[in-house]
């Protein structure tokens, strides 16, 4: 099997695990918010109504795609292919496993181990805004304008704070590239701490989770789509496919978002004080690797829906008030402590 | 007219999100927790805010006013006498009575000297308030337990004569009837012994 | 032209129209807001799209037959508007109504104002963003209306009482069912307390949103919770007392600001005083036995003298008041409803001025607009 196969396998198998885990993700968000409001969520579709997202998925591509009379038609399409098309590109540099071993050629389970890491999945974030602003504006619709002007501020605005918690993870690795920040994250420091970034950045993490918080558009940030205020956002007007982009781009970026905190601060793949790569062999390590990352993504996962349905949302001004007036400010104190206690070197 | 400017003074728990964020997510976790053991065991109605029609179907109270029926005596003769009193109380207007006499030869079928040749309920105007059971004077239309009521053409939502009678059969059949209104105690009544019928005072009489 | 557009012709707006039918379920009122950026700068209120011609209707009906069309009046808590209704018209033949009556009035206007507030401060937060205690407190909404549907028939729109007082005696079981919805209402309101009302999240959407003087709000003719959130201490149980309430021992809440927060926790405090008072009326029930009247003496056929009369009562929203104008028939010559939430709603415009488009939604649903009531 030659490089080019392997790397097909990989992107291929990556891409339909990612969006597995998005459409098993609205089975988790109905039934764990049906839960959490005592009552059942989807029971019907399947056992325990594990068919749902097949049933919302065959649902959405069998509707019919019409777009509004004075839609912009180019526009309207093309925002949520901006969108999903981001979403699907930004987990490319994340490691979801460490080296697996098949038939004696060694696969690291990141689609490409690009040197400087973080920084692309920040700039094809970045892209998110144009998916929001291209389908608000081409709805012709106000409240698609006005959610999607929101959105456009509060993405923008929370990408300063996000990029600071990840340059201070850069400053105590000394590296960008995320497969060397893992890599770095095995034994412990102080004695007995495991070497992760939580317990290095305590500070940094939470600039980084209210943060990601906010680049997903999750409550309490989901001001762009609230859905008690401006109908629903800019995707007031899609439905069908186009819908589906939206929404399966939403949950996919909130799973390159959990991979990413997990990559950065929780050890990615690796287990507190035990060594796995020691007992198993190279085959079964790997397939360890992933699923010990897979294990910690998913709480993660469960956390944003899980803060989604106990806490109220932010108002616009507050919310901009928090991203610029607090979280850039404690970004930069963790610079600051983080290079002094680099300096001192600890 | 100016608006009285307010200050928001916070404490310190307050003032950083977290702790009553956490606060509130432990309380939701408790939910979580025992929804999910109540949603894994097997059966009906096992999450006990849930019913899940049409599985399970809720209890219904006995005096619950739902759709209408008209009752039968316990020879089986229709009570109703056609009076017209319940047309005339129901205040969305929706009972059309018309009478005729009881001919001979069918004195096993009704009660009373006349009949309701015609008894139509309009489902769609009424207000399910109970005031023609309350008014009725023989105790023969009352307002039953049924309350899916959904059809599919207009004219299946208006009641004949026919479909009350079977409603009430099938309340019988299903021991879902309520039992007479007791009536409520006035202000300086005396209590009046119900009037007896010749046949009640001979066995009386008998028995003494 | 409205006299908001006179007042703006000048600045640089956009019409947002939150429309008759919204996802914030308040039922059908229009709000046409002038929105510059996120400020709002006015809005244009538009109502009667509920508009069914109750006053109209009660002109040919009988007085017993009136009392189920006030049933749909405020939805929310139909009972309180029968008893309004039913105090009126005795008030007007000077009818007596005996004592166990009025305790059974009393206790079932009280558990609809419970079942009143629970909706508002469902709907306040699913307008906000916090769905759950919305869920958790409509599960006790559930057993209020198994206790109505058990004393009367219907849960919603029980035609609650008669002319005179009531017509059935409270169910046989009332004591259990009252002791297990007392704890699993103070269970969720307190879940609902430890979810929002320490939350920074909701105190900055609430506090200082939409505030209003006591001045102001005498002027618009605020009452009910509206008002005593501004500090007004203004409750028609203990000012104009009717019925047995001079007997019961309860406290009035007042709120500082008149805000959306002031309002919220006003009737999260109303609720318990509530609870206090069905307490002390059922005890006071239980004395009476069994035998006590329920009804007074009644004409078959009620033909009031001629008279006017107007009587209020304290509903959850505010002064509910019936104003009965009889000319010796039948039928009544004419009925006025004075529903609380007329006369809050026509501030909403003054309230609003300045703000942004978030606390539009959450001061429209922290005023309680209910668009039976608004539109008769």
């Amino acid at each position: 099997m030659n490089e080019w196969t392997i790397a097909i396998i990989k992107v291929v198998f990556i891409w339909s695990w990612t969006l597995l885990i998005a459409t098993v993700m609205t089975w988790v968000e109905r039934r764990g918010s049906a839960l959490i409001q005592d009552r059942l969520g989807p029971n019907i579709a399947g056992p325990f109504g594990l068919f749902q997202p097949l049933a919302d998925g065959i649902k959405l591509f069998t509707k019919e795609e019409f777009a509004p009379k004075h839609a912009h038609k180019i526009l309207f399409t093309l925002g949520p292919v901006l969108f999903a098309l981001q979403a699907f590109s930004a987990y490319a540099v994340i490691p979801f496993g460490d080296k697996i071993v098949i038939n004696a050629k060694e696969i690291v389970l990141q689609v490409a181990d690009v040197n400087i890491g973080f920084l692309f999945v920040l700039a094809v974030g970045s892209l998110a805004v144009y998916g929001f602003v291209v389908g608000g504006w081409g709805s012709n619709n106000k409240y698609s304008l006005l959610g999607g002007l929101r959105a456009t501020a509060q993405l923008l605005s929370y990408e300063v704070p996000l990029g600071l918690a990840m340059l201070a993870v850069c400053m105590t690795y000394s590296s960008f590239s995320l497969r060397e920040i893992s890599l770095d994250q095995t034994g412990t420091f102080l004695g007995f701490l495991p070497n992760w970034g939580i317990f290095k950045q305590p500070l940094g993490f939470l600039v980084f989770i209210v943060a990601a918080y906010a680049e997903a558009n999750r409550v309490p940030f989901d001001l762009p789509e609230a859905e008690s205020e401006l109908v629903a956002g800019y995707h007031t007007e899609y439905g069908g496919m186009r819908l589906g982009l939206y929404l399966f781009g939403e949950y996919v970026n909130l799973y390159t978002l959990s991979a990413l905190m997990v990559t950065i601060y929780f050890g990615a793949w690796h287990i507190p004080y035990i060594d796995m790569s020691a007992y198993l062999s190279p085959f079964a390590y790997g397939i360890a690797s992933f699923f010990v990352f897979f294990i910690k993504c998913a709480f993660f996962l469960w956390l944003f829906v899980w803060v989604r349905w106990t806490i109220p949302r932010f108002r616009f001004d507050q919310l901009m008030g928090l991203g610029w007036k607090s979280l850039i400010p404690l970004g930069l104190l963790n610079l600051f402590v983080t290079a002094f206690f680099i300096q001192i070197s600890l | 007219m100016a608006k009285p400017v307010v200050q928001r003074k916070y404490t310190l728990s307050e003032r950083i999100y977290l702790v009553e964020i956490i606060k509130g997510l432990g309380l939701t976790w408790k939910h979580f927790v025992f929804n999910f053991r109540a949603s894994l065991k097997r059966g009906p109605h096992t999450v006990p805010t849930c019913w899940q029609y049409p599985w399970d179907r809720r209890e219904i109270a006995p005096i619950f006013r739902g759709e209408h029926m008209l009752s039968l005596d316990d020879k089986g003769r229709e009570k109703c006498i056609a009076c017209g009193m319940c047309a005339r109380i129901c205040p969305a207007q929706c009972i059309t009575v018309k009478k005729g006499k009881v001919q001979e030869g069918e004195e096993d079928r009704y009660a009373g000297k006349f009949y309701p040749v015609s008894f139509e309920v309009d489902l769609l105007r009424c207000i399910f308030c109970g005031f023609c059971e309350e008014t009725c004077p023989k105790n023969a239309i009352m307002l039953g337990q049924g309350y899916e009521l959904a059809q599919y053409q207009g004219k299946d939502c208006i009641l004949t004569r026919d479909k009350l009678l079977e409603n009430y059969r099938s309340a019988l059949e299903s021991g879902n009837l309520k039992p007479p209104r007791k009536k409520v105690p006035v202000v300086g009544a005396k209590e009046k012994k119900p009037a007896k019928s010749k046949a009640q005072e001979k066995t009386e009489a008998q028995e003494a | 032209m409205g006299p908001v557009k006179q007042r703006i012709a000048n600045e640089d707006y956009v019409t947002i129209n939150v429309g008759p039918s919204h996802p914030a379920m308040h039922g059908t009122l229009r709000a046409i807001a002038y929105v510059s950026g996120e400020t709002v700068l006015g809005a244009d209120l538009e109502i009667g799209y509920l508009h069914r011609g109750v006053e109209k209707l009660g002109e040919n009906l009988s007085y017993h037959q009136f009392i189920p069309i006030t049933d749909r009046l405020n939805y929310c808590s139909a009972i309180a508007n029968n008893v309004a209704y039913e105090m009126a018209v005795e008030k007007l033949m000077g009818i007596e109504v005996p004592e166990r009556a009025q305790l059974i009035r009393i206790i079932m206007t009280e558990l609809s104002r419970i079942a009143d507030h629970i909706v508002l401060i469902g709907i306040l937060g699913v307008d906000l963003g916090a769905f759950t205690p919305f869920f958790y407190l409509f599960i006790q909404r559930e057993e209020i209306y198994e206790i109505f549907e058990w004393y009367n028939g219907a849960r919603l729109t029980n035609t609650f009482g008669r002319i005179g007082g009531v017509e059935a005696p409270l169910p046989d079981d009332f004591e259990e069912r009252w002791s297990e919805l007392k704890k699993g209402l103070d269970k969720a309101i307190d879940e609902t307390d430890k979810l929002l009302t320490h939350n920074r999240i909701w105190m900055d959407r609430t506090i200082g949103v939409t505030p209003i003087s006591v001045q102001d709000a005498l002027s618009w003719g605020f009452t009910g919770p509206c008002l005593r959130a501004c500090g007004l201490k203004r409750d028609l149980r203990k000012d104009e007392p009717y019925s047995l309430y001079p007997q019961f021992d309860f406290e009035i809440p007042t709120g500082k600001h008149g805000d959306v927060f002031d309002r919220y926790m006003i009737r999260m405090i109303e609720m318990r005083e509530s609870m206090k008072i069905i307490d002390q009326a059922f005890a006071m029930y239980k004395e009476l036995g069994s035998d006590a009247p329920l009804m007074a003496k009644v004409p078959k056929i009620i033909k009031p003298p001629e008279g006017e009369v107007y009587h209020a009562i304290e509903s959850p929203n505010g002064e509910l008041g019936f104003y009965i104008k009889s000319d010796g028939t039948d039928k009544p010559y004419r009925i006025k409803i004075r529903p609380p939430c007329y006369m809050i709603f026509q501030a909403f415009d003054e309230l609003i001025q300045g703000e942004m488009i978030s606390d539009l939604i959450a001061c429209l649903s922290s005023l309680n607009i209910i668009a039976g009531e608004l539109d008769r």
